[in-house]
């Protein structure tokens, strides 16, 4: 596993720390030893797919799963949410934006009142709330004129906007963000995260994201890829991209009728030890190799003598979500690997 | 892509072909819809079983109801069988003692419970007739039986006898009941005495409404005003848990879920209060007749009330869904409505029935505004005592189910 934990004597103030967590309900174990720490100020990206452990995760960093369930190490704002009596003060020094609006948000209330909701469980005083709350609407451009009118007029993008300022309305040290792209469509998607990043700039506070999205790795320091409640790898985009052979240049292809068949043929390229294949679409996929310039034309004519009908061909760099595939891809084979190992060796006993 | 078969007979076909389409689809949106409804099967079960349970309930009821419930009275003797001579006080006469004769027909008859008797002709027994009045106001009987001073004197010389009668007319439905039954004693006493002429029965109503007021629209009332107060309060909130989403929520913050439990009891004892003052306002504007003490009504009212904000916190802290918390909701206010004792008098059920009915909010309510109202009695009691008992218990039930209910965002 690719983790790059800050050392002790790194300057950097960590805010989460967690080493060899273990989460389990009843006989099912979780979560698998996991370890990783959060600095301040940082954005942080935990992708993985459904049950992958994520919301695991997150609440056992926001106080909800109890410590019966879980064993390690676990720190948020140097505090042991395994205690109950540091409950209180772990949830004043974090805020959360829950997946959907509806489980934030009184929707019959107007942004402000809602604001006045969630403020005063802080014990903050009005005037102060309202406050932070026209700066964090300014920095989200939720418009003025949506401010003292119920939450079910407004837009999808507004509310979870609205969402996020509630979640900051206390400034917290740390900002918890369950799936922030979800139900939100492709094109303001990207304006979500912009805002999150903008929102990052500004307040400096801590971010810490669970997602699916891979577009979210554009905004994130460092990314974890959680499969099967195990930490693959935690560290930042552009390391995981770089480790990927040739730095992460990819050779996409278009073949007529693509299939397994002919992948397992551009997997047998004799000249290069490190070949990955991914599919990416019908009658594309990409490849990535060792000494890629040198190796490219050599694929090609490997191809052509193999008899595969080239359509097109392109060069780029990888982007995480490749790097997500790849390493989720390599996971699965060497499951797989072992599994026909274990099955093997039965035979052979029987 | 070619047409399916079906799709292709439906734009095509002839009126019948479209129509055996359209009654094949509706076959398979019934089935769906049974398939639906097995997934939700309390919704099922009051459906199919709520009623029949009601019906079966309601029979238990009044299966004991069909025997006379002997009306419990006392009798006050006035009655002096000894006649004294004023010049030298002397005892010349001694009359036959017919209220004992009368005593053994209050006894005879399968119509009276005789609870007390007091001979008030004697010196000791000078405060009987307000002792008995206190019974009756305390509800431990329903008439007094008055027995005046020459009862055995005219009857031995051959006049009509004088019986009195002062039934209890908090209970208007029932005073025809109690005249009856009295009217069977006296049927007795003269047949088995062979008496003639018989007999005058003179009725006195105690706590039965002043004739400056609207008699139907204050009987009514007593009957309304818990009722209603309880009934309100109850539906009122059995939402106010289930429903709210961002509970989760706030719990990811300092808040805890005893906090936010409290805060809703507060909200709502305070928004009961002003239903109460409103509702006494305006029933009081419209002519209500309070016998007794205004702010004891205002109390009483409350109290009730405060035992269904109680049951609909409970409700809504127990239920996962606003469907499971509407069904519960249902299901407990029928029981509650059908052992009141307005259908059937809670005495005249079965003991079992009579257990659960004395345990229930509005069994122990109605007598409190009704005492009120009629009487002038004071909330404090028994009745008032087992309302603020049932809603502790109410509430803390409530606060140990949300402590252990799991929120998750």
């Amino acid at each position: 596993m690719r983790c790059n934990l800050i050392s002790t004597t790194d300057v950097k103030e960590i805010v989460v720390n967690v080493e060899n967590l273990e989460v389990s309900f009843g006989e099912k174990k979780i979560i698998h030893k996991v370890s990783f720490n959060v600095n301040r100020g940082e954005i942080i990206g935990f992708f993985g797919i459904s049950g992958a452990g994520k919301t695991t995760i997150i609440r056992v960093l926001t106080c909800q799963i109890s410590q019966k369930n879980w064993t390690g190490y676990v720190k948020v704002t140097n505090l042991n949410p395994g205690s109950k009596k540091n409950h209180a003060k772990i949830l004043s020094n974090i805020g959360y934006v829950p997946q959907l609006e509806e489980l934030n948000l009184y929707y019959d209330l107007t942004p402000l009142k809602n604001v006045e909701i969630f403020a005063s469980c802080y014990n903050m005083k009005k005037k102060e709330a309202l406050a932070i709350a026209k700066e964090l609407f300014s920095i989200l451009d939720i418009p003025e004129d949506t401010w003292n009118k119920p939450l079910k007029k407004m837009s999808g993008g507004e509310k979870k906007r609205v969402s996020m300022a509630i979640g900051l309305i206390h400034k917290p040290d740390i900002l918890f963000l369950d799936e922030p792209t979800t139900g939100v469509d492709a094109a303001k998607r990207y304006d979500v995260l912009s805002y999150l990043k903008k929102l990052n700039r500004r307040l400096g506070t801590t971010m810490f994201l669970i997602t699916h999205d891979m577009e979210a790795a554009l905004i994130v320091d460092r990314a974890a890829i959680l499969r099967d409640g195990k930490l693959l790898e935690f560290d930042s985009n552009s390391n995981l991209i770089t480790s990927l052979p040739s730095k992460g240049l990819v050779a996409r292809f278009s073949i007529e009728n693509l299939n397994e068949e002919k992948i397992n043929i551009i997997k047998q390229f004799p000249n290069v030890s490190n070949i990955k294949t991914i599919r990416v679409g019908n009658e594309t996929f990409e490849v990535l190799m060792d000494d890629f310039e040198k190796n490219l034309s050599k694929l090609i004519q490997f191809m052509m003598e193999k008899g595969l009908k080239l359509n097109a061909m392109s060069r780029d760099v990888a982007a995480f979500r490749r790097y997500f595939q790849l390493r989720i891809q390599e996971e699965e084979e060497k499951e797989r690997r072992i599994r026909m190992q274990q099955e093997t060796s039965e035979e052979v006993q029987f | 892509m070619a047409k399916s078969k079906t799709s292709d007979n439906w734009s095509s076909g002839t009126f019948f072909n479209r129509l055996r389409y359209s009654l094949w689809r509706i076959v398979r949106q019934v089935k769906k819809e049974f398939q639906l409804l097995k997934i939700d099967k309390m919704n099922l079960v009051i459906a199919l079983l709520m009623p029949p349970g009601i019906i079966m309930l309601f029979a238990f009821m009044s299966t004991s109801a069909s025997v006379t419930i002997p009306v419990k009275v006392s009798v006050v003797s006035y009655d002096s069988n000894t006649f004294v001579n004023q010049n030298n006080y002397s005892i010349t006469t001694k009359w036959d003692n017919y209220t004992e004769m009368y005593l053994d027909a209050v006894k005879e008859s399968e119509l009276l419970e005789l609870i007390e008797f007091y001979d008030a002709s004697e010196d000791e027994n000078e405060y009987a007739m307000e002792t008995a009045r206190n019974e009756m106001r305390d509800g431990n009987i329903e008439c007094i039986i008055v027995i005046p001073v020459e009862f055995s004197e005219l009857l031995t010389t051959g006049y009509p006898g004088i019986i009195e009668l002062i039934p209890d007319a908090s209970d208007a439905a029932s005073i025809q009941d109690k005249l009856n039954a009295v009217q069977d004693s006296i049927k007795i006493f003269v047949e088995e005495n062979d008496l003639d002429p018989e007999y005058v029965l003179q009725e006195y109503e105690e706590f039965s409404v002043p004739s400056k007021y609207n008699f139907r629209y204050n009987y009514n009332m007593t009957v309304l005003l818990p009722f209603m107060t309880f009934g309100i309060s109850f539906v009122l909130t059995i939402l106010v848990v289930v429903q709210e989403k961002p509970i989760a929520r706030l719990l990811l913050t300092p808040v805890q879920k005893a906090e936010i439990l409290l805060s809703k009891y507060i909200v709502y004892s305070i928004v009961l209060a002003l239903q109460v003052f409103l509702v006494l306002t305006v029933a009081i504007a419209n002519g209500l007749y309070v016998a007794g003490n205004v702010i004891d009504l205002f109390l009483g009212l409350y109290m009730l009330g405060f035992a269904g904000v109680s049951l609909g916190m409970f409700v809504s802290t127990v239920s996962n869904t606003k469907t499971e918390a509407n069904q519960l909701f249902f299901a407990l206010f029928i029981v509650i409505i059908l052992l009141s004792g307005m259908f059937v008098p809670i005495d005249a059920m079965p003991d079992y029935l009579q257990n659960i009915a004395y345990i229930l909010p509005l069994s122990h309510g109605a007598p409190i505004i009704k005492g009120i109202l009629s009487k002038g009695k004071s909330f404090i009691g028994f009745d008032f005592f087992w309302l603020l008992g049932i809603s502790s218990v109410l509430i803390i039930l409530s606060f140990l189910v949300i402590n252990r209910k799991r929120y998750e965002v």
